[in-house]
């Protein structure tokens, strides 16, 4: 019995409305230029999106599984895209904003400092920047789901 | 029981603290199934053309620059009115040992979204001479060697760009600019000298090597005010080794790069303005140095650190135009190619090497 109420008070402690809120962003994203998928998920208190899927997962170079080629650190040049991380550290801010992150660009090996903006249930503005947000642009990012 | 529930969270909380530490999602995820998932919306997911294409020159946010003329001959006329195909006696001759200066230019994006690009930029350009062995040949020489030696010239642009996608292949570029140039100082000059520059182009980008575009513009770059077909052409080969980046007939260059830290551009950019000289101007009439120079040049540019890059440009710099008018109450005038009004003064410039060295800070 100790353990049912210990249980309900560290999840009532985890689970507090504003992560409800904040977990509005996990699920599965198509970003504006259609080239992949990208799935959010929660991890400890952060969110971090992986990319699950390539409008073209074949390197026309080599005939195998694209990787991130243009890392630029040459240790990861070899890890496929598929399942790479670009999305790290994102902490929901209130308001349908999440910030502290960042995102990595594979088609340049550049990162940048990132902030997420929930436009409706559906749709995402994601703003990459260099430094001040003045230096960047914003994509929208569209939700997908499972075909029923 | 407490203390094996609070270890389990401990150990949950440890396990994916580690994990969030990594790029790479190492589990055994089926990813398969993401083949099958599809936008939650009923309406299509409306797509737009990028307004860059990969391996591009890295595009300027800001850049200081200083730029070098080794020493070449001046050759000015009388002041009086000459015809577009005379070539009058000198006037006045000297010998410029130096021409350049300091230059800071700037692309701030302003609103920069898939859908919408708009960058407005402040930039100055201050030209100074050092002229020497001065001849005045006639009695109504305009005195321009002194006055530049003295003044030098300079430019105040505002820039701004708005690129427009329609769709996934098709764009819109949009270009207005407004320049303030002359041989003033912090007092400026009169606001109806500022002469105003635009484009627009309509353009495909078929894949993500290519993008062309078509348009017209209203150009000072030839000196005189003029309108000019403008033809874009930007490509990267696929192994990204080699491209064009061109823009005439404003500039042309081909590119080689060497890595994605450093790269080569060859080719040329046409540069001018009309430049008030304010001790020649009277009576409300604005007399106007209508600068056009070809620059033929190499481009090293390369990384340094970060987002700031290392520009290196050698070329020579080739007399255009540097012939004067004189402008009731400022007001412009076309002439064009072909126009036959005549000049206040006809001058020849000789056509030195010139060197700009550049930093950065560019958009990834």
């Amino acid at each position: 019995m100790f353990a049912l109420m210990a249980l309900f008070a560290f999840s009532a402690f985890i689970l507090k409305p504003a992560d409800a809120e904040g977990d509005k962003i996990v699920g599965v994203w198509e970003p504006g230029h259609g080239k992949a998928k990208v799935k959010i998920e929660k991890i400890a208190d952060k969110y971090y999106g992986k990319i699950v899927w390539l409008l073209e997962p074949i390197d026309p170079d080599t005939n195998k599984p694209k990787v991130d080629k243009n890392n630029p650190d040459e240790s990861m040049r070899n890890v496929p895209l598929k399942g790479y991380r670009i999305l790290k550290d994102f902490v929901y801010k209130g308001n349908g904003e999440w910030a502290e992150g960042t995102i990595y660009d594979p088609e340049n090996g550049n990162t940048y400092s990132c902030e997420i903006k929930m436009k409706d249930d559906n749709t995402l503005d994601i703003r990459g920047y260099i430094g001040v947000r003045t230096f960047g642009r914003t994509d929208t990012w569209k939700r997908l789901q499972m075909k029923s | 029981m407490k203390i094996r529930l609070f270890l389990l969270a401990g150990l949950l909380l440890a396990f994916t603290h580690v994990f969030a530490q990594q790029d790479v999602d190492d589990d055994d995820e089926d990813y398969d199934i993401y083949d099958s998932f599809e936008s939650v919306d009923a309406k299509p997911v409306k797509r737009y053309a990028n307004s860059k294409i990969v391996g591009l020159s890295p595009q300027r946010f800001v850049t200081l620059s200083w730029d070098a003329q080794l020493g070449y001959d001046m050759n000015f006329s009388p002041l009086g009115e000459f015809a577009p195909d005379s070539d009058p006696a000198p006037g006045e001759t000297g010998r410029a040992r130096f021409t350049g200066g300091m230059r800071l230019n700037s692309a701030i994006p302003i609103i920069s979204k898939s859908s919408f690009i708009w960058q407005s930029g402040i930039n100055f350009m201050d030209v100074r001479y050092n002229i020497q062995d001065i001849n005045i040949l006639s009695e109504d020489a305009a005195g321009l060697a002194g006055i530049l030696n003295e003044n030098g010239l300079r430019n105040l642009n505002w820039t701004n760009t708005f690129y427009l996608p329609f769709n996934e292949f098709n764009f819109m570029i949009i270009q207005s600019q407004f320049d303030m140039s002359g041989d003033y100082d912090f007092d400026l000059q009169p606001f109806n000298t500022i002469r105003s520059s635009f484009a627009v182009l309509y353009g495909k980008r078929p894949n993500e090597r290519k993008q062309w575009a078509v348009g017209a513009s209203r150009t000072y770059r030839v000196g005189n005010v003029n309108y000019l077909p403008i033809v874009m052409y930007n490509w990267t080969s696929v192994d990204r080794k080699w491209g064009t980046e061109i823009l005439f007939p404003a500039r042309a260059h081909g590119r080689y790069t060497f890595n994605p830290n450093s790269m080569l551009l060859f080719g040329y950019e046409l540069e001018g303005q009309s430049y008030r000289i304010g001790a020649l101007s009277e009576n409300g009439n604005s007399f106007e140095i209508r600068r056009g120079e070809l620059r033929p040049r190499v481009d090293f540019q390369r990384r340094l650190v970060g987002y700031f890059w290392l520009g290196a440009q050698a070329g020579f710099r080739y007399d255009w135009s540097f012939d004067a008018d004189n402008m009731p109450n400022a007001k412009e005038f076309f002439r064009g190619l072909f126009g036959n009004q005549p000049f206040a003064m006809r001058n020849n410039l000789g056509s030195p090497v010139y060197f700009n060295v550049s930093i950065s800070f560019v958009s990834p």
